[in-house]
């Protein structure tokens, strides 16, 4: 679906954002985070068509929804993950069970069910993840079995157990992964259905706010209408279909949860005086501690709206685009809450600063929806492809494209990306000829390098616009720094790492250390501390002391 | 009845910063919002509304991207959406302004009752409100809290020092709105939202609703703003306590300290 007007977007985050400085202050977040509570009145506004309707999101206007696309989705999972991730997490549970139905379902089945969800305010649960298949999903153990009424098939019986499910002990309806006869399907099987058992509420390190339960389902009966697609055997493609799509929502709540901690410890910075000044003043912890995280996760949202426009563009599936969105995302959301701790110093420690609970909630972004290292996997998979499809052009020509960009606009890191990107396709040439990516350890670490230039190649472009998007709240200066840090950052990492992993896993290396031109990744690192610094100061005006 | 709601889109003031170098306004990333007293003027309509089944018309005047708070009216209930925007109306002070939405109401046809923010948070001024009413030569309450109607009559309840007026008038009449204490301001909800993209909006331009080009912008403007400064910083007050008697003494030590008396 195409995203809708900015207006519109902008007038149902004012609703989401006015709802939350009402109802939801950290005094009530931290109790209920205490007390391992499910919020279930604040879930209820969020879900009730009349206050807020959020859900409404993934669901299309002619079955009574607003027919967001991914760009909204997008601002809106980062706006939630700013008020609290288990709530988001709550309302992302629905977005994922929608997604099947929206993908897959039939046009009787999306009309009865998406209206069901839109008008009775459903909240929904994605059922995927079972005790014994986590990551790899082909373990997949809960089994449908036929049942047929005279000699014609009549619906299924389904058995198994279900571990991890968001809202799984509150959701109204479940889409439930399970193996048919004719392979993996998506059943929707509600709330009340016999031999249908959802399990306690699991004692979890964050989204406390959040229910996280097993399900048990022993010989529940449904109709066959309730079989996604009415086709067996789907399941998988229908979950991958999605997977760019659904990994830019949690790509957004790494963004939104770790630029909350970023601004919370850089209005705490301006505030805390030590050794004769406010420590926002003193470049030692800056530098540290806040302005890296600033621009990764800068990088990151540029990343995540160039994907989301793609897909709301049309083009399907960008499944190693998603994975590298969330990714990038999720891991500089997680370290940055980390390093907000360390700003608070013993403050951050305790409670009494929500940035102690940020960082336990952040984590879980790392870990659902693919794991960061199977998203490493997944991103050298999809990438390698493209190494091999195009002969080792793939990143010689973005490179090509960062040096025209720099000759344009020498303001935005472009020289930098240009020397990551070709050091890139150098060192994964050499991982080629020597046959390199047998280790897996290499292909993961490629994963990763993977997306660093490649934000790097994005943020360049991006930070070369003349408007910016309505989501950056810096100006050009700042923003073209944050991107020059960055991409002088991933030259220098490509250039090592590279090297070094390379050097580490063979006998005698080729020329690689010389494709990777280091003299070239030294020289643009000029200017890298007046940056920082000037980024520090554009920190501190933007997110002002309370 | 029909209602006239004016509302205009400001920035949000508390997020406002000001370049310590130049002393104006850094606008740059600072959120726009919908009029603090004209969101509850579009309420105080809305609920006229519901209780008696009167149309209610959103204006504002603004660049194109004010169409943001008319669209947010229709999202509260409102019927029909306005857009004042033309480049002729760039630059108008509270009178230009007041000229042109008065030109506008009369454009709307019959409209009984206007209701406008007490002021705007930007300018502060409370000038444009009770502008329109001389504009239209009809009478004005201004700082009401509550507006009840009974048949042709309105009834308002008029904020004053130590209390409140109960005023009475005659449709038509226009009304500026100041939030009473156990106000609480209302936000569509998201399907709200999409199904005021649905309802008549309107952009008007100068010459849509008849203003004549002297008397908009600038050069219809007879404010002129010579120059916009924060105010100085005022130093830290010193709070004496104990007894009125110390508190006096020690209130004299300190202006014989600096010199005030001897
Ligand atoms: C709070 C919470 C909410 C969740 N919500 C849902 C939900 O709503 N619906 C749902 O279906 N699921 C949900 N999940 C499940 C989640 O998606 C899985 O936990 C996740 O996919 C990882 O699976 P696993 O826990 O079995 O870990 P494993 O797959 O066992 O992974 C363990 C570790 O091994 C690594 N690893 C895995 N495979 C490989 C490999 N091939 N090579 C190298 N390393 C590997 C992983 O990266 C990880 O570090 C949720 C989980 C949690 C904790």
């Amino acid at each position: 679906m195409p995203s809708m007007d900015a207006i519109s977007r902008n007038l149902m985050l004012d609703s989401l954002r006015d709802y939350a400085r009402k109802n939801i202050p950290y005094d009530f977040i931290r109790e209920k985070d205490q007390a391992n509570e499910f919020p279930d009145k604040v879930l209820k506004d969020m879900y009730d068509h009349s206050i807020l309707g959020v859900h409404l999101l993934m669901v299309p206007e002619e079955y009574g929804g607003v027919s967001g696309g991914t760009y909204d989705i997008y601002r809106i999972c980062e706006a939630l993950a700013h008020i609290d991730l288990g709530i988001a997490t709550a309302v992302f549970a629905t977005f994922l069970g929608t997604d099947p139905l929206n993908v897959g379902g039939t046009e009787d089945q999306k009309k009865k069910w998406l209206q069901r969800i839109a008008k009775e305010n459903l909240m929904v649960a994605y059922a995927a993840t079972e005790p014994d298949a986590g990551s790899d999903l082909v373990n997949l153990r809960t089994r449908a079995e036929h049942v047929l009424k005279n000699g014609q098939l009549a619906g299924y019986r389904i058995t198994g157990n279900k571990q991890w499910i968001s809202n799984g002990g509150v959701a109204d309806l479940y889409t439930v992964l399970a193996l048919a006869p004719g392979g993996p399907c998506w059943f929707l099987v509600e709330r009340n259905m016999e031999g249908f058992a959802p399990g306690k509420h699991e004692d979890k390190h964050g989204i406390r706010l959040s229910n996280t339960a097993a399900l048990s389902l022993d010989n529940v009966y449904v109709p066959k209408e309730n079989l996604i697609g009415e086709v067996e055997g789907q399941g998988l493609l229908q979950a991958q279909a999605v997977f760019g799509y659904t990994r830019v929502m949690v790509a957004a709540f790494g963004l939104g949860a770790g630029w909350e901690a970023v601004e919370q410890a850089v209005r705490y910075s301006q505030q805390r005086i030590q050794a004769g000044g406010p420590l926002s003043d003193k470049q030692g912890y800056t530098h540290k501690l806040i302005v890296p995280h600033a621009v990764k996760l800068e990088a990151a949202r540029a990343y995540i709206e160039e994907t989301s426009n793609r897909l709301d563009g049309g083009e399907h599936g960008l499944q190693t685009e998603g994975a590298i969105a969330k990714y990038s995302a999720t891991e500089a959301g997680n370290k940055a809450a980390d390093d907000a701790i360390q700003a608070f110093g013993g403050y951050g420690y305790t409670r009494d600063f929500p940035v102690e609970k940020i960082k336990r909630d952040i984590k879980i972004t790392c870990i659902y929806e693919g794991t960061s290292e199977v998203l490493e996997m997944t991103i050298y998979r999809g990438r390698w492809q493209e190494h091999l499809k195009s002969r080792g052009r793939y990143y010689i020509d973005l490179a090509d494209r960062m040096d025209a960009l720099h000759d344009r606009n020498p303001e935005v890191g472009a020289r930098a990306a240009g020397l990551a990107l070709r050091a890139l396709a150098a060192v994964m040439e050499e991982c080629r000829v020597q046959k390199l990516t047998r280790h897996q350890a290499i292909t993961f670490r490629l994963g990763r390098l993977i997306s660093m230039c490649e934000l790097a190649y994005v943020f360049a472009g991006a930070s070369a616009k003349e408007r910016y998007s309505e989501s950056v709240r810096f100006d050009t200066q700042a923003w073209q720094a944050m991107s020059r840090i960055f991409a002088r950052d991933a030259a220098l990492q490509m250039a090592t790492e590279g090297l070094a992993m390379v050097l580490g896993s063979v006998d005698t290396a080729g020329n690689i250390a010389a494709a990777v031109d280091m003299d070239g990744v030294q020289a643009v690192q000029k200017g890298m501390m007046a940056d920082m610094d000037l980024v520090a100061v554009k920190l501190k005006q933007t997110f002002k002391a309370k | 009845m029909h209602i006239a709601v004016c509302v205009k889109q400001v920035p949000d003031t508390t997020e406002v910063k000001i370049n310590p170098e130049t002393g104006t306004l850094i606008r740059a990333g600072v959120p726009s919002i919908i009029n603090p007293y004209d969101h509850f003027a579009l309420q105080t309509a809305i609920e006229l509304k519901k209780a008696h089944g009167f149309r209610v018309t959103v204006i504002s005047m603004g660049p194109p991207q004010a169409k943001s708070v008319v669209q947010m009216g229709l999202a509260l209930g409102a019927d029909d959406g306005v857009l004042l925007s033309d480049m002729a109306f760039a630059g108008s002070d509270t009178w230009a302004t007041s000229y042109a939405i008065a030109k506008a109401v009369k454009k709307l046809g019959k409209v009984d009752i206007i209701l406008a923010g007490m002021q705007a948070i930007d300018g502060d001024t409370a000038q444009t409100g009770p502008g329109v009413a001389q504009q239209l030569g009809i009478p004005q309450v201004t700082f009401c809290v509550k507006i009840d109607v009974d048949g042709r009559k309105i009834i308002a309840r008029k904020l004053i020092d130590g209390g409140y007026e109960v005023v009475e008038t005659r449709a038509p009449a226009l009304f500026t709105m100041i939030m009473p204490p156990d106000y609480t301001s209302k936000y569509p909800a998201f399907l709200d939202v999409h199904a005021s993209l649905r309802k008549p909006y309107h952009v008007w331009s100068a010459s849509d609703i008849g203003a004549e080009n002297h008397y908009l912008g600038l050069k219809g403007s007879p404010t002129q703003v010579a120059r916009i400064y924060p105010p100085p910083q005022r130093e830290k007050a010193a709070m004496t306590n104990g007894s009125s008697q110390e508190a006096v003494e020690k209130i004299l030590d300190i202006m014989r300290k600096e010199h005030f008396i001897e």
